[in-house]
């Protein structure tokens, strides 16, 4: 292949990846601010205030180093894990995670619904 | 014959598995502790304090959004245990029956611009009390290390910050709401139910469950933090005058380093300097680090943390205090703390730092020194007197054992009394010769719990 050809397919390939994002509907991520992380709440009122009253404390301040709420450049990795494998973990507790989110209320489901929405995914995205 | 290279070769691979040994003996020792089933055999969910050391499965999980629906939980399977945000290192929460929850029981009831008090739902959390009474143009007249505790489960373990004539934070409570084991709504005070008052406020959560407290607040005022690296003997020798002369001082002994992180805050009209990104997590990790290279080269190890601590200026913040005198804490740890004879804290210091040198290389975490104002609750460790604190603490994945090995028989010597959240060994017997009122708060306790419904295997060991 030519100096010439290899541009060429180099730009078709630029133009191609474009195009698959566009198609998907989705821009890369962008990683947010404390700020606008406090700013998001979750869209169904028991989940906002359970969120309210125990994840947000951690997950919205960046010197907790938590992942913050709605960072989606922060939380793709974690939320490529599965679904099951972040619940065993807000359950039993990892790393600077303590057990259960200190959310003493909240059952499974409870926390599978925090984390879908911290990890930017409510609403089936 | 055995030629000078091959002998140095030999050398250099014996000191290379010597590392490499000592490295993995490292990793071993600090490795991620095993995970518990998140879900048991009877299909329940796993609880754990923030620590991670002490858990349970309990049958029932309530969270009463009012205290209607608080006194029905109170008739949940035993025993009932209530749960702030699982702070404690010692097991005062695991039950296998009801884990009550305060966390809807949260927010501002109503305050008193007059007498600069408010009433406040007893399952706020102190990160968000701060603001709330800022709101009002209150605070509190002093707060712990941490913010995350609610407001019940900071005053049932007698929680406190630091500062000379500074109460902890039962210190300042005028009035409280129980709800009893029986159902009964107890209102109490200094005036009413008087013993109730003085035995509850400091109550492990062993008396009843409180639904409201009042506080005695201040005018929101703003203050100056000052982190200092000094040297430790310096800081030592010093630590009397420049705990009377600051309006909150405490110090972190580094140990293994011959430095100290000296913190003080004081009132001050000078413009707001917000603090800056959180350098606590860098400090620990980098002492961990010199611990991981040097834990059996303590002269190394104190040459390059002086080296590398060399210059660091102080840092400075000026805030409200809610915004400074808390932190956040995200690196997990487990936590041993008395409160000796304010006489008897810096020779107590100087004794548990030189046995941690000598006999305990691992230990990377800062030693912490305190200073707290006397109060009257009578289960309050600084009842009728003026105490010192002293914390030693463990990296959450790491052993604690030396703590009772190694700093308790210290601590117990002096006549301290230890923190009702954190790691200790004590029973009834010995707390009873601590404490003055033991026996009256062990009375009363019995009178709002004759069945003993809010008593766990770890509450009954305290209560005898």
């Amino acid at each position: 292949m030519t100096p010439l050809e290899e541009g060429r397919l180099m730009r078709l390939l630029f133009v191609l990846s474009v195009l698959a994002l566009a198609a998907c509907g989705e821009a890369p991520p962008k990683p947010l601010t404390a700020e606008q992380s406090a700013a998001l709440s979750p869209a169904d009122p028991r989940l906002a205030q359970l969120y309210a009253g125990s994840c947000k404390a951690c997950h919205t301040v960046a010197d907790s180093l938590a992942p913050l709420t709605g960072d989606r450049t922060l939380w793709d990795p974690r939320w490529a894990l599965g679904e099951e494998a972040l619940l065993a973990a807000a359950i039993q507790g990892k790393g600077g995670m303590p057990a259960g989110g200190q959310c003493f209320e909240c059952t499974p489901d409870d926390l599978k619904a925090l984390i879908k929405f911290m990890a930017g995914r409510e609403g089936g995205k | 014959m055995t030629s000078r290279r091959k002998v140095l070769l030999g050398g250099v691979g014996a000191l290379a598995l010597g590392a490499g040994g000592l490295a993995g003996r490292r990793w071993y020792l600090s490795r991620e502790p095993e995970a518990r089933p998140a879900i048991d055999g009877q299909g329940r969910v796993l609880w754990s304090n923030w620590a991670g050391n002490a858990h349970s499965y309990p049958a029932k999980r309530v969270a009463p959004a009012s205290e209607a629906d608080l006194i029905t939980a109170m008739g949940g399977p035993k025993p009932i245990r209530p749960v702030g945000s699982g702070h404690s290192f010692t097991a005062l929460v695991p039950t296998e029956g009801t884990l009550l929850s305060l966390d809807r029981l949260s927010g501002l009831v109503g305050h008193d611009p007059e007498k600069l008090t408010a009433t406040v739902r007893a399952g706020t959390k102190l990160s968000a009390l701060g603001p709330a009474l800022a709101a009002i143009g209150q605070e509190m007249p002093n707060l712990p290390d941490i913010n995350k505790q609610t407001l019940a489960g900071g005053l049932a373990t007698g929680t406190h910050g630091t500062g000379k004539g500074v109460k902890a934070l039962h210190g300042e409570v005028t009035a409280m709401r129980l709800v009893l084991p029986s159902g009964e709504v107890a209102e109490c005070s200094r005036d009413a139910r008087p013993e109730l008052f003085h035995a509850a406020r400091v109550g492990l959560g062993a008396f009843g469950v409180i639904s409201e407290v009042t506080l005695q607040n201040r005018p929101l005022s703003r203050v100056k933090k000052i982190v200092t690296l000094v040297d430790t003997e310096q800081m030592l020798r010093d630590w009397p005058a420049l705990a009377q002369r600051h309006r909150n001082a405490e110090f972190l002994v580094l140990p293994f380093t011959g430095k100290s992180a000296l913190i003080t805050h004081d009132t001050t009209d000078e413009p707001v300097r917000p603090r800056g990104a959180d350098q606590d997590v860098e400090t620990l990790m980098a002492l961990k680090n010199l611990r991981d290279l040097f834990e059996f080269t303590p002269a190394l190890r104190r040459r390059a943390a002086q080296a590398a601590m060399a210059d660091i200026p102080p840092e400075v913040a000026i805030d409200e205090g809610w915004k400074l005198l808390s932190n956040e804490r995200p690196v997990r740890f487990k936590e041993m703390e008395y409160h000796v004879p304010i006489a008897e804290q810096v020779g107590a210091l100087r004794e548990i730092i030189a046995r941690i040198e000598r006999d305990a290389p691992g230990v990377f975490f800062p030693i912490e020194a305190r200073i707290i104002a006397p109060d009257d609750a009578w289960l309050s460790p600084f009842y009728e007197r003026e105490c010192g604190s002293i914390a030693v603490h463990a990296w959450y994945r790491e052993d604690h054992d030396w703590m009772f090995e190694l700093a308790e028989p210290v601590l117990r010597e002096t006549g301290g009394r230890p923190h009702w959240g954190k790691l200790h060994s004590l029973g009834a017997a010995e707390l009873k010769a601590l404490y003055p009122m033991f026996a009256e708060a062990q009375a009363v306790r019995r009178s709002a719990d004759p069945a003993g419904r809010m008593l766990n295997p770890f509450v009954k060991k305290i209560f005898g």
